[in-house]
């Protein structure tokens, strides 16, 4: 299936998510789609599928116009796309998924017809190892993805869209998702990938596409266009540059020690973080470091163990935590865990202190303190009046660092703090995150992208399945060597040979 | 009011007077002259006000009973059990009392504070225990509470003088809360509307309202601010709690002078809409109860006037609620006090 | 015969006459949750299909169109819940409670007439059942069956789940929630005329006692399965049939007391099922797009 689409606007409201955007895919090709976040790559491909109507322009398959006015019709033209966020009902069968996805036949289904044995036997040829009558909650991440896929092949999709697929995969579940869709080419299926990570195109696409600010800036062969021009693109200028981590702490006092905690997944989690380290921590998610995350910051009972902060004791088992001033914390999902949304800037600024405003309180006063606060660290629109919930992800973690970060905390616990975040906004967080280490303020830093994580942090630890397995040189390491231990290929042969640039417990 | 408020608000009374108004077409009455009635039997003179005060007192007390939980995000519809507890409570004190005469009035009132708070307590206990639904909790301890008046006036506390209609004895002069003039208007309402002005000032201006109004947007905030948001859910509860069981007891020992079945005449489900409709809003809400409880009053009257049943003032109440239901659309799920 | 024989004596049957019209709007519920919505104003329109049958009855003389006569009326003020829901997007409980009390009041108006007068109802059957016990009992399995086994019923579990998702799979979610609070609104006035016509044969004002919302409880105890529906509808008839049974008896705890039991006992076990949910909510079954309403 050949696509062609020309010309392609789409507003919403004030906003032009998509402003003349023309693009091809060709089938028996895999296109990654790149771009910030924001950028329309996602808004572009749900015009493609039906899930919003163009203002402007056209879509020709195979030559002749089409007008795609739903899901339904992009489905039947022989369009699949897998979004990010899976559209499998987790509390259904595998196996009602797909009579699902599949749409039109008999009214009864049962339990044990032919129809059904025949999608069985399908699944298992496609699928080998997914059992059809589990709940697709059940499933794992890669797993998922895999029957997303074989929902599009029995549909017998033409052209097939993947919406930030390799997202939250490890290493060794991303190649394999690589070699699906590179097969997925070779039996002619138009591929459209759409990531804005590089390491995805240079694995498996044969042209990129690159999407700034609505329109679509660069269409070229994979070989053709290095990394750097690629980021040009889809940056516009060269990427901010943040100062690296300066000096080596190794020689410092510890800050923060995380002394032998267990919560939740995590067990016997033992840690320190020096004077102005960063200290990044690594892992797949759900293997036990948000949990650590929510413990230091009061957020959770600890269930064992002791956090000290400055040599006094911040938390303990039984012991009700209280928000100290020594401790920033920035998690992830502001506007989930860190901010009330229906209440004003001004307010969200003054909760770190909540405990100390007097017992009448003046809620426009405390709108006006938060001004230059605001003017700071740049959170706009700089309306203290405006509530919380109407500003942006990028801003909305800014106004939390407004509020930990101001105090100069002794230390700082940030959790998958850029999440969502754009590459300007991105670079805003770490600048003002790793300017505190710059000044002595110990930064215990979890995040999901390694190569981030390798670029500024002095010393990495890696946690698996709730145990820090490793704790490596920031310097001295790899991608691939800290996704072998998130993933647990590295095993206690590693951690057996243990050389003088490698520790495992601090 | 802010301009989307105000369009809201005509929009939901451009919606109640056509629903309304095909509502007594349908039963074959001119709109303008029921809605006339209406009014006249509202307010049509010093003692059809009288009437609509005192039917608006324990809507009142309700509503505020519903707002004060509901500003930390509880959707608690339990007013009515907690007024019928109160009841109990109240008049368990007053058919026991064996102290001073004078004490007798604030012993009968705090009883049915207290009957109000302890009601208002177990589903805030349960919510924080086994985190049950308050909304479905209260409801049926609604039930519970209303059979439990029933099984009183039937059985333990039935006035051996009254012959057809069980309840219990009369309650004495003094242990009435005292009534302006010649009118049933009493004490009770003074009390709602001095609850009002504090609660006005509680919520918007101190920082136990500032930390409800945290914890409502983000109840994941509270090691931040280091609320407990158990204590609070407690709290609020008991307070709602209080004023529903002065309606109780306001109710049986004045307004009706005993305690009898159906005391409640739908006051506690007539609050929670109420207080819904304001928004949460202590202001607003004195305003619309004081309308409601002039509409259910006019029931009386109306029914003398254009012989119609009482009902038909339910059904305009009804319609009331689901006009200005569908007229606010666009509002986010849970309460909210913009 | 003894106060034990008078207890036990046609207790089932009893109790299987007490939990029909509760069944009924058991049914309606599951079905109206299962699409994701929650309808607190079942006991409105169990009242108004009380009355409205019981009307039917008094002007056809026949039962069965008087359970046809509520029915309807059930599922018409089921559109107002549905309109303020789907279409207007109010809150589900604030619009339950106004579609409750827009019930109470058209009942009561309706019903004015109707006080105190009696109708004849069903004739008997063996062993004391009538022909809305067997429809409620039939009702069971076909629901179930429909819902678990047809493309249709999967099709609603689906939109009761993730809405976004049925989106994407060419469901239109909100046809299809507006069908499950008609039909819930069917089935529940329904149930209240099972309740007029067959078991009091009499119409008084909200009569209903609650069951509506007793109803919206049990939902959660029979873990909006349909076959569940049954022994947690015949739990509340069978504490009725006993409070009933012990009055005639002459026990000595009071017959008011009594009627507490059956809201004492949905609540205790509504109280277990919430406990036992938060700790793993998977477990529960619920339709993730009830997920508010019972995670805090």
């Amino acid at each position: 299936m050949h696509l062609l689409l020309s010309g392609i606007g789409k507003r919403f409201g004030a906003v032009q998510a998509v402003v003349d955007a023309d693009l091809e895919i060709r089938p028996g090709e895999v296109l990654s789609l790149l771009g910030e976040n924001g950028a329309g790559k996602s808004t572009l491909m749900k015009l493609l599928y039906g899930v919003h109507r163009p203002d402007a322009g056209s879509i020709t398959i195979d030559g002749r116009p089409m007008s795609i006015d739903s899901p339904r019709t992009a489905v039947a033209l022989g369009i699949g796309m897998v979004f990010q966020q899976s559209t499998l009902i987790p509390a259904l069968s595998v196996r009602e998924n797909l009579v699902l996805a599949l749409g039109e036949g008999r009214w009864w289904i049962g339990r044990r017809g032919q129809a059904l044995r025949a999608l069985d036997e399908r699944l298992q040829a496609l699928a080998p190892g997914v059992d059809p009558e589990a709940a697709v909650a059940e499933l794992s991440l890669s797993q998922l993805q895999l029957v997303e896929l074989v929902k599009l092949r029995l549909r017998a999709a033409r052209c097939v869209v993947l919406d930030e697929p390799s997202a939250a995969l490890a290493p060794a579940e991303a190649q394999r998702l690589w070699s699906l869709i590179r097969a997925l080419a070779a039996d002619g299926v138009a591929v459209v990938l759409i990531t804005h990570k590089l390491a995805d195109v240079r694995a498996c696409a044969d042209r990129v596409a690159v999407m700034r600010a609505g329109r679509v800036v660069a269409q070229v062969g994979a070989a053709d266009a290095d990394d750097d021009r690629i980021v040009g693109w889809m940056v516009g200028e060269a990427p901010p540059a943040v100062r690296a981590p300066s000096g080596s702490p190794a020689s410092r006092p510890p800050r923060l020690w995380i002394k032998d905690v267990s919560v939740g997944v995590a067990r016997g989690i033992d840690l320190q973080v020096r004077a102005g380290e960063i200290l990044g921590l690594a892992g797949i998610s759900g293997g036990g470091q948000a949990e650590l995350a929510e413990a230091i910051a009061g957020a959770r009972p600890i269930d064992a163990g002791e956090v000290i902060l400055d040599g006094e004791l911040l938390r303990a088992p039984r012991r009700a935590p209280s928000p100290s001033s020594r401790l920033g914390v920035i998690p992830a999902e502001p506007l989930r865990n860190a901010v009330a949304p229906a209440l004003s800037l001004g307010v969200n600024l003054a909760l770190r202190r909540f405990g100390e405003l007097p017992f009448r309180v003046d809620r426009a006063a405390l709108e006006r303190q938060a001004a230059q606060l605001l003017e700071r660290f740049a959170v706009r629109p700089a309306d203290p009046a405006a509530p919380a919930g109407s500003l942006s992800g990028g801003n909305l973690q800014k106004l939390v660092a407004a509020r930990e970060l101001s105090q100069r905390p002794a230390a700082v616990v940030a959790c998958y703090p850029t999440m969502g975040l754009d590459v300007t906004a991105t670079a805003q967080v770490y600048e003002t995150l790793f300017g505190l280490a710059g000044d002595g303020t110990a930064v215990l830093w979890i995040s999901e992208d390694l190569d981030d994580l390798l670029h500024y942090a002095h010393r990495i630890a890696v946690m698996f399945e709730g145990r820090v397995v490793r704790v490596l040189d920031a310097a001295q390491t790899t991608a691939f060597e800290l996704g072998a231990w998130m993933t647990g290929l590295a095993g206690p042969v590693g951690r057996a040979a243990a050389g003088s640039s490698d520790e495992v417990f601090a | 009011m802010s301009r989307s408020a105000v369009r809201d608000a005509l929009r939901g009374l451009l919606l109640f007077l056509v629903l309304a108004s095909t509502f007594f077409l349908l039963i074959g009455r001119d709109p303008v002259s029921m809605f006339g009635a209406i009014l006249t039997a509202a307010a049509g003179s010093g003692y059809a006000v009288g009437e609509s005060l005192v039917r608006a007192t324990p809507i009142l007390l309700c509503a505020l009973a519903t707002l004060v939980p509901a500003r930390l995000g509880l959707i608690s519809v339990g007013a009515e059990g907690q007024l019928y507890a109160g009841a109990i409570a109240g008049t368990g004190v007053m058919i026991a009392w064996a102290g001073p005469p004078p004490l007798l009035l604030p012993a009968v009132v705090l009883g049915g504070m207290a009957g109000g708070a302890l009601w208002a307590l177990l589903p805030a206990l349960l919510r924080n225990a086994a985190g049950v639904n308050e909304t479905i909790s209260t409801l049926m301890l609604n039930f519970v509470a209303a059979l439990a008046v029933t099984w009183l006036v039937y059985g333990a506390w039935k006035n051996p003088q009254s012959q057809g209609w069980p309840a219990t004895v009369e309650f004495p002069d003094i242990a009435r809360l005292p009534t302006l003039g010649d009118s049933r208007v009493h004490a009770g309402l003074l009390i709602a509307l001095a609850a009002a002005v504090l609660l006005a000032w509680l919520l918007g201006r101190t920082r136990w309202g500032l930390g409800l109004d945290v914890l409502c947007s983000n109840p994941r905030l509270d090691s931040v601010t280091s609320l407990s948001l158990a204590r609070q859910v407690l709290l609020t509860m008991a307070v709602g709690g209080t004023l529903a069981g002065l309606a109780g007891i306001a109710e049986a020992s004045v307004v009706q002078g005993r305690l009898q079945s159906d005391l409640a005449q739908g006051a506690g489900l007539s609050g929670f809409l109420v207080a819904w409709l304001a928004g949460n809003r202590v202001g607003r809400t004195v305003w619309i109860a004081l309308g409601v409880g002039a509409l259910l009053a006019s029931g009386d009257g109306l029914q003398m006037s254009e012989r119609v049943p009482s009902s038909v003032t339910l059904v305009v109440q009804g319609l009331l609620f689901v006009a200005a239901l569908g007229a606010a659309a666009h509002r986010d799920r849970g309460t909210r006090h913009v | 015969m003894s106060s034990v024989d008078i207890v036990l004596a046609g207790l089932l049957v009893s109790a299987l006459r007490s939990a029909a019209p509760l069944l009924l709007a058991l049914l309606g519920e599951c079905l109206t949750q299962r699409v994701g919505r929650i309808n607190l104003g079942l006991e409105g329109q169990m009242l108004v299909g009380a009355v409205a049958g019981y009307a039917t009855v008094a002007a056809t003389g026949s039962p069965w169109l008087g359970l046809a006569g509520g029915a309807v009326a059930g599922a018409l003020l089921s559109t107002v819940f549905g309109w303020l829901t789907v279409a207007a997007g109010a809150n589900a409980f604030a619009s339950g409670l106004a579609v409750w009390m827009l019930g109470l009041g058209l009942s009561a108006y309706l019903g004015t007439a109707f006080v105190g007068v009696r109708i004849e109802g069903f004739p008997l059957w063996i062993g004391g059942l009538t022909p809305t016990v067997a429809l409620a009992l039939v009702l069971v399995p076909l629901t179930a069956l429909w819902l678990f086994r047809t493309r249709s019923g999967l099709r609603w579990r689906a939109v009761g789940e993730s809405e976004h998702s049925a989106r994407a799979l060419g469901i239109v979610p909100w046809r299809v929630a507006l069908s499950g609070i008609v039909v819930g609104g069917l089935f529940s006035g329904l149930g209240g005329a099972a309740l007029s016509i067959d078991i009091t044969r009499t119409w008084a004002e909200g009569m209903t006692a609650g069951r509506g919302l007793v109803a919206v409880g049990l939902v959660i105890v029979a873990r909006w399965n349909p076959w569940l529906c049954l022994p947690a509808a015949l739990l509340f008839g069978l504490g009725e049939a006993l409070a009933l049974r012990l009055q005639a008896a002459d026990s000595a705890v009071a017959a008011h007391l009594l009627h507490m039991l059956p809201y004492a006992v949905s609540l205790l076990v509504f109280t277990l099922t919430c406990a036992s949910l938060r700790r793993d909510p998977r477990s529960g079954g619920a339709p993730a797009g009830l997920r508010a309403v019972f995670e805090r």
